[in-house]
């Protein structure tokens, strides 16, 4: 074919999709005048009623309706409050057939208490009636009852959400009261599920809630997922956000995930929309934003780094306000919806669903100690060889539910550390007879000054791991002299001792097995645990 | 340990460089929450001079980390073409997991 016909039937091609958009737009344009129209219509001919022939019909009998209620129930005055029963040790127990408040006649859509209880965000246009209506129908799924758990449930609670699930096997501990609301001193060493549920029925009996008492693993995961309408990641590792993530992409479910740690926290709305995978509308998962696990080594837990109670407050709240958002405008209804799970129909069949309501996704980073405190990240869409929501997906219902993908080896193991043989070693017992007969023996704390500060041996020298190397290079350390290292729980100490080792230290040094873990359990019990 | 009370608002970076700021993991990997590097520098080096700078924080840290350039997520990879700017706003941001 010539060129000069090519370059025809382009310019031809060209102008046809002008005029189509052309032709698009102002038929959209119509059907607004159009809907403008009739509203107008529609207010102008209820106005000339009200003013030629008062009140329509319908209107008179409300009326005499409600005045003749008024009159009947004023023997009787305002029904008590009447406290509800919890229904304990039932899986799944909530909206206790209550005794109605409402009179048989009660023709408004919502019950008389929602209209109370809800009434402060149902009067904001961001909510409204429909969306009441829509977070009443939502089942929303919280995957953790920790330090994110507690108050985004509390808040999804509170707004009136009317399925809360909540999954957690852990059980309540005291140093988890600092930041995870729901529990109580009462209820340390309770499972957190049922302690978060007698919190939340506190709050609000009117939610149907559902326990699931264990961890969540893959062979359930779709099948718990199915259930709900919206999925919450409040879980702590990353073999957990792989997982859950994975299951939301596969169940088609938008995933609100946010994470905490020390005095930064993360929050991300993932899989919104949520289409089949392949879809590149839709939003992207988990793992086109973090394909890569951290090293194992590299975790750290709220335990070993520590957490600022508000600061993780802070993000499970802001994850309650995103579902709350996402419920109310509708966003979840939008979806593929049928029951089956999307990768069931691999046929490549386009869905036809509303046009995409949601803002294209962004993560927010909350840095507490820095300025700004909050910055608000554009996010990419799905990754083109995402393993999970591309077109060349290798994550499908199938490997997930027979439990083959493997979580654990994907994001890695920590060995527990042993770098040092059993003479280079001392058990805690040992060293306390030890140092009684060796005055001359140094004993060097490479916990950081923080812990150091809370708790210490008398005469223990403190140098920080992360300093260590350095201050050992600036030979501050003797290393002609006998020299004992301690820990928290004995892993820095070992590689502390290997420091001393290669600057030719000449003294005999030891690390002591297992810190101050292992000094409280075998010499000190009144060792403070922290 | 980093002193989380001193310096971790950055400050405008010199003529002829970037400024990049450092999260979680590698706030904690490098004790700082910002560092200055000279700029125009292609997005395919950042790692590269990272490394240098910090020994080790590639493999334990770095490519598992999103990357901003002006909070704009970029594929280190797929984006390669792309040059950091003086003046830009860059950020390592490692995925925080514990909650």
């Amino acid at each position: 074919m010539s060129g000069y016909s090519t370059n025809s039937i382009d310019s031809t091609v060209a102008r046809l999709r002008q005029r189509v958009q052309e032709t698009e737009a102002a038929l959209a344009s119509l059907k607004r005048d159009l809907a403008n129209a009739e509203t107008q219509a529609r207010e102008a001919h209820d106005l000339s009623q009200a003013y030629q022939g008062g009140m329509p019909l319908g209107w008179q009998e409300d009326v005499f309706a409600a005045l003749s209620h008024t009159l009947s129930n004023e023997s009787t005055g305002p029904e008590p409050y009447q406290s509800q029963t919890a229904d304990h040790g039932v899986e799944e127990a909530g909206e206790e057939d209550e005794e109605e408040e409402e009179p048989g006649d009660w023709k408004w859509p919502l019950r008389a208490e929602e209209y109370r209880r809800y009434g402060r965000q149902l009067i904001m246009p961001e909510v409204g009636l429909q969306g009441q209506l829509r977070l009443r129908n939502a089942k929303v799924l919280v995957v953790g009852a920790g330090g994110l758990g507690c108050p985004a449930a509390a808040y999804l609670a509170g707004a009136g959400v009317g399925t809360l699930g909540l999954v957690d096997g852990d059980t309540v501990e005291i140093s988890n009261l600092h930041r995870q609301v729901a529990h109580s001193s009462q209820r340390v060493g309770m499972k957190k599920v049922d302690s978060a549920v007698e919190y939340l029925r506190g709050l609000n009996p009117n939610v149907n809630y559902r326990c699931y008492r264990e961890h969540l693993v893959p062979q359930q995961a779709l099948e718990v997922f199915s259930a709900y309408d919206l999925v919450l990641d409040c879980t702590d590792h990353p073999t957990s956000r792989y997982l859950i993530s994975d299951a939301c992409v596969l169940a088609g479910k938008p995933l609100v995930s946010a994470s905490a740690l020390r005095t930064e926290g993360q929050l991300i709305v993932l899989n919104n929309p949520p289409r089949r995978p392949g879809d590149t509308d839709g939003g992207p998962c988990y793992r086109c934003v973090f394909p890569k696990p951290p090293p194992a080594e590299s975790v750290v837990s709220c335990g070993e780094g520590g957490i600022l109670g508000p600061v993780v407050g802070a993000m499970g709240v802001l994850q309650a306000l995103e579902a709350i958002k996402l419920i109310a405008r509708g966003d979840h209804l939008s979806t593929v919806s049928d029951d089956t799970p999307m990768a069931d129909s691999t046929d490549g069949e386009v869905p036809s669903p509303k046009a995409p309501t949601a803002s294209p996704p962004t993560m927010l980073l909350f840095s507490a100690y820095s300025s700004p405190q909050f910055r608000s990240i554009r996010m990419r869409s799905r990754r083109p060889n995402c393993a999970a929501c591309s077109a060349q997906a290798t994550i499908t219902p199938e490997s997930l539910t027979s439990g083959s993908l493997d979580y654990v080896a994907f994001c890695g193991v920590t060995n527990p550390v042993t770098l040092l043989g059993q003479e280079e070693r001392i058990t805690p017992s040992d060293f306390a007879n030890l140092a009684l007969a060796s005055p001359d023996a140094v004993l060097i704390d490479v916990r950081d000054t923080t812990q150091f500060e809370l708790c210490n041996l008398p005469g223990s020298i403190n140098i920080p791991w992360s300093k260590f190397p350095d201050v050992v290079k600036q030979e501050a350390v003797p290393l002609g002299k006998d020299v004992f290292v301690v820990c928290k729980l004995g892993n820095d100490s070992q590689m502390a001792v290997k420091v001393l080792q290669e600057a030719g230290s000449t003294g005999r040094v030891r690390d002591i097995k297992g810190g101050f873990r292992a000094w409280k359990a075998e010499v000190d019990p009144s060792w403070p645990e922290y | 340990m980093m002193d989380w009370y001193q310096a971790m608002s950055a400050t405008k970076p010199p003529p002829g460089h970037f400024t990049i700021l450092y999260f979680a993991a590698a706030a904690s990997y490098t004790s700082k929450s910002f560092d200055h590097i000279a700029a125009p520098l292609p997005v395919t080096e950042l790692f590269k001079t990272l490394e240098q700078k910090y020994p080790g924080m590639k493999a334990k840290v770095l490519e598992s980390c999103a990357v901003t350039i002006n909070l704009d997520y970029v594929d280190v990879e797929d984006e390669s073409d792309k040059t950091i700017q003086t003046g830009d706003e860059v950020a390592i941001i490692p995925p925080v997991s514990s909650g």
